[in-house]
């Protein structure tokens, strides 16, 4: 099914580099090229093969190159569902990528939109109210980002205050770390042999 | 009983009254609130100690149970309405994150790292959430602080 959107995106939206990537394991998707973004979801929404009238999700993953936004289409009529994704290249830490809103198209991408806007900073063309829905308006980065670093101070009210610092977790934690020879990945200690080989 | 006369210090017929009609506020802010409400509910029935009437607003509250997380978003806002409150004043943290930002207290950039930061607290209740009997300890103990309290004295008396 994903090889039959990415063929009929193709041929609908030219210049649109649909590509489809099937998985091994889990969810495979359709990825478009981000300016074509909103033409691509227009023909889906509008075509009677597909009639993608449902948008689920609109979520965005940080990978330090580059932000993906991902949509989760689905149609009622024809009981399918897929993932639709956008590759946004990320120049800079305080880069802000952008792509043109659903919100035209599918009611629900309001608030999806401005969560992704809020979490991990993709700017939304043409949205109807584009602003930060989960974090106070004044708030600085976006938190969800792999480069992000908490602010001191918000509203006169300190983040993360040094007398409130468990530093006996933080030591606990960091002795983990060293006696797993500095490998981040392992940190969790849920399993006693990985702490101890 | 018709003829009888009670003989007893001011503050504490002042105090028996206060420790025994304590009014929360009604205000729950994460699953420590599903706790309380289980509290408030028959079973554990909150009602006994006479601090069953969940006051819709916070003029007529003078107990905050502040159950949940604090988020920063929310913290100025429950400042608001503890200031709201009138005195004599009494909060209760309930729950880990209220205490010390619980399970957020290294990398949850969006939470207050303990209700104390912003509102004096009188009674910490530890547990993730507490149950309901822990949240019953904390208000009786509140209430044996309560018991205690000299308010005419420390009111009319300089120096006492």
């Amino acid at each position: 099914m994903l090889k039959d959107i990415a063929s009929f995106l193709n041929s609908q939206v030219s210049g649109s580099k649909a590509e489809a990537y099937e998985a091994e394991v889990g969810d495979g998707h359709v990825s478009v090229a981000g300016e074509h973004l909103f033409a691509c979801a227009k023909a889906l929404k509008e075509s009677s093969e597909f009639d993608m009238n449902v948008l689920q999700v609109v979520s965005g993953v940080d990978y330090a190159d580059r932000i993906e936004v991902n949509y989760m289409l689905a149609s009622f009529t024809k009981n399918t569902e897929f993932i639709l994704k956008v590759k946004l290249p990320k120049k800079s830490s305080d880069d802000i990528p952008e792509v043109d809103s659903v919100c035209s198209l599918w009611k629900a991408a309001n608030f999806l939109e401005r969560e992704t806007y809020d979490m991990v900073g993709v700017k939304f063309n043409n949205h109807p109210d584009h602003r930060r829905i989960l974090c106070p308006e004044d708030w600085e980065g976006f938190p969800l980002r792999r480069d992000y670093v908490v602010q001191k101070e918000w509203d006169g009210i300190e983040v993360n205050p040094a007398h409130k610092v468990n530093s006996a977790d933080h030591n606990f934690f960091k002795d983990v770390i060293e006696k797993m020879g500095g490998d981040q990945k392992k940190v969790t200690y849920s399993w006693k042999s990985d702490a101890e080989s | 009983m018709q003829d009888s006369v009670v003989l007893m210090k001011v503050d504490d017929f002042f105090n028996w009254g206060r420790k025994n009609s304590l009014w929360p506020m009604t205000f729950g802010l994460a699953c420590c609130a599903i706790e309380m409400m289980a509290t408030g509910a028959a079973k554990y029935d909150l009602e006994r100690f006479g601090c069953g009437a969940f006051m819709a607003t916070p003029r007529r509250a003078d107990l905050m149970i502040v159950a949940g997380t604090v988020t920063l978003k929310m913290a100025p806002r429950i400042k608001t309405l503890y200031e709201q409150m009138p005195e004599p004043k009494y909060v209760i943290s309930m729950g880990s994150c209220a205490n010390k930002g619980g399970p957020y207290w290294q990398h949850g950039y969006h939470v207050l790292k303990g209700v104390d930061e912003i509102v004096p607290v009188d009674v910490y209740v530890p547990g993730c959430p507490p149950r309901p009997e822990a949240l019953i300890e904390g208000i009786m103990t509140l209430q044996k602080k309560i018991a205690n309290e000299r308010i005419l004295r420390d009111k009319w008396v300089k120096h006492a």
